[in-house]
């Protein structure tokens, strides 16, 4: 990097031959992304502000104007569309809370037991991915499955357990949202148990060691050792996981068809029938322009809440 | 040698209820390992015993009915799904989709990742900080958001410029690439870093160009990173739903989506879908476990440097 080398031209033309090259290089990789996603996103905040529908997407730059008439249809608690789509983002909070939390609470305990050496540990390292690895349309197909009434696993030992007296209707209605969210507990943990032993490994054995000299308890320990040196780990897998939770679209999809119904709904599945069954396509990228301010706000709300707290550890 | 012995048996006769309990712990543990596994290993039995039961069990099936309850071991084990996994729902069209278009995805992001990874890696050229925040960032907005204004698009061309891009390989190849692309062009810079630029210079003295350098020196040796890549764009684009779902059609269905179908209104083909998921999931779990180490990594330091 901006080395010279005896008898070239001087540094500022230099550096910009060779990032003539760099350009070029990446050229390709920026043309593909600006139509992908770049441009799109751009096209579809002006789509938001006009009556694209299945008339009007054929010539959809000339499409009724209609300001911020999308948005507010999208947005109206009052109206069918907007109460629905508060209502969607609601579960996909709701849903989001539950599925975190307890995906990384689970990843980390089972991150601990990985972290011990025992026998066989390689082969259970490896079979604990398999529910990551799994593609998400055959794991919620299987999961689909396993929550029918009358011949599912899941009632089959419920009654088995006594829990139940008649067979529980998982896939509609209010109960379909745990059902959901089961399934994507069994396949989120393992990231977090993958990405919380990396952390844990990390950890200086010796902090372990003196604590024991000290005499602090495995509660004390995991306390002010594990948890605070795992933080910054802790931080971007929890933030990362709200990102895409917001997203959440295939666990849905797959497990309940188009249309989850109302306990279920969330922002993509909404937006998709929105945009692609009632064909009104500046309703639908209105709303997901919504979807994405959202994301943004709890982005902020969430690396906020943990600023203070780090600067009264005060960490180097 | 008696001291030795001596000394022994009194830490045994000392450390008798120790040893006891560490056993019970011991115990405790492997139940506690047992425990991880069955949750893990429990649908994927179910699924496989699903895809070995006749129509029939899975239809008169009942958690109610005694003798009738659904089970794990099937009743009379078949492999009926199997062999006709391609009569009501065309599977097997489905695969070969999913094969071309993921295929042509791995190529494709493997080549564009590696010449923008070389540049990102090698080059320190004006506004590169920000193209790699903005390459980044792309992969934290909703998938939603560019699905509507790109659909809007391949319509839009279709109709000015008569080239179809919806339901056709190429078009699904180019949208995939781009997904792809961010991961797979940063996991490719961060490795290229780590091979000596002494090799660069020394190659640059002996008269190689940039492009020579990169397909001469960097390519050879980045090619366990480049395998890694390619298989993880090649799982990409055969998992995919949001898009497959609105921008495939009779012509490029892919497995992701295609799976759906065993379910209709009408019908509930729960033995041909478990048939079908397990050859699904095959191709993906045999890829990953080859590059497992690299992908992981990528991911993990993904996450912890964030």
């Amino acid at each position: 990097m901006g080395q010279i080398a005896p008898g070239t031209p001087p540094k500022i033309v230099r550096r910009l031959q060779r990032s003539r090259i760099a350009y070029l290089l990446i050229l390709p990789a920026v043309v593909c992304m600006l139509l992908v996603h770049y441009g799109p996103m751009i096209w579809g905040f002006m789509i938001s502000l006009r009556d694209v529908n299945v008339f009007t997407v054929r010539d959809w730059m000339n499409a009724p104007w209609v300001g911020l008439a999308n948005y507010a249809e999208g947005f109206d608690p009052a109206g069918r569309l907007g109460a629905r789509f508060w209502r969607s983002l609601w579960n996909v909070t709701y849903f989001g809370i539950v599925t975190i939390s307890l995906s990384y609470i689970i990843g980390m305990a089972v991150a601990h037991v990985l972290n011990r050496p025992f026998f066989g540990r390689t082969l259970v390292r490896g079979l604990v991915l398999l529910p990551y690895v799994t593609p998400d349309s055959v794991a919620y197909s299987v999961w689909r499955f396993i929550f029918q009434a009358r011949i599912g696993l899941v009632n089959k030992w419920l009654l088995a357990l006594g829990l139940i007296e008649e067979p529980l209707i998982w896939l509609v209605g209010s109960r379909s949202i745990y059902a959901v969210m089961t399934a994507a507990i069994w396949k989120g943990w393992p990231f977090n148990a993958l990405v919380l032993l990396a952390g844990l490994q990390s950890i200086p054995k010796e902090l372990y060691e003196a604590a024991v000299v000290d005499g602090a308890s495995g509660w004390a320990r995991f306390r002010y050792i594990t948890l605070p040196s795992l933080a910054p780990v802790t931080r971007t897998l929890i933030l990362m996981s709200i990102l895409w939770n917001f997203n959440a679209f295939n666990q849905f999809h797959v497990m309940l068809g188009r249309d989850p119904g109302l306990h279920a709904d969330v922002p993509s599945t909404l937006i998709m029938r929105e945009a692609f069954q009632s064909f009104n396509f500046g309703v639908g990228s209105a709303m997901s322009f919504a979807l994405m301010a959202f994301t943004l706000v709890f982005t902020i709300i969430y690396l906020r809440m943990l600023q203070p707290r780090e600067d009264r550890r005060g960490r180097k | 040698m008696s001291t030795q012995a001596v000394a022994k048996a009194q830490t045994a006769r000392r450390t008798k209820p120790v040893r006891a309990r560490r056993i019970v712990k011991e115990v405790l543990f492997y139940l506690v390992v047992a425990l991880i596994l069955t949750v893990v290993m429990v649908p994927f039995l179910w699924m496989v015993s699903g895809s070995f039961k006749t129509t029939l069990e899975l239809q008169s099936a009942d958690v109610l009915r005694p003798g009738h309850e659904p089970r794990f071991i099937p009743r009379e084990p078949t492999l009926e799904n199997y062999i006709r996994v391609n009569s009501t729902v065309p599977m097997l069209d489905y695969f070969k989709n999913s094969l071309i278009i993921s295929t042509g995805t791995m190529i494709v992001a493997t080549t564009l990742a590696l010449l923008a990874g070389y540049a990102i890696s090698r080059f320190d050229f004006p506004g590169k900080r920000p193209y790699v925040v903005s390459v980044f960032s792309t992969q934290m907005l909703p998938g939603i958001l560019f699905l509507i204004p790109y659909f809007v698009l391949f319509t839009w061309i279709n109709q000015n410029f008569g080239i179809r891009l919806r339901d056709t390989y190429p078009g699904m190849i180019f949208t995939y690439t781009s997904f792809s692309l961010p991961f797979a062009m940063l996991m490719l810079a961060s490795y290229i870093d780590t091979i000596p630029r002494e090799l660069d210079e020394q190659a640059r003295i002996d008269g190689c160009s940039s492009l020579g350098i990169l397909f001469r020196i960097i390519l050879p040796l980045s090619m366990p990173s480049i395998a890694a890549v390619g298989i993880y764009s090649f799982i990409m684009a055969w998992n995919e739903i949001l898009f497959a779902s609105v921008l495939t059609g009779s012509n490029t269905k892919t497995v992701a989506v295609g799976l759906l179908d065993f379910i209709t209104t009408q019908e509930a083909r729960w033995g041909g879908m478990m048939a079908a998921a397990v050859i699904v999931s095959l191709p993906v779990v045999f890829l990953f476990t080859l590059v497992q180490r690299q992908i992981i990594d990528g991911l993990v330091s993904g996450a912890t440097k964030g």
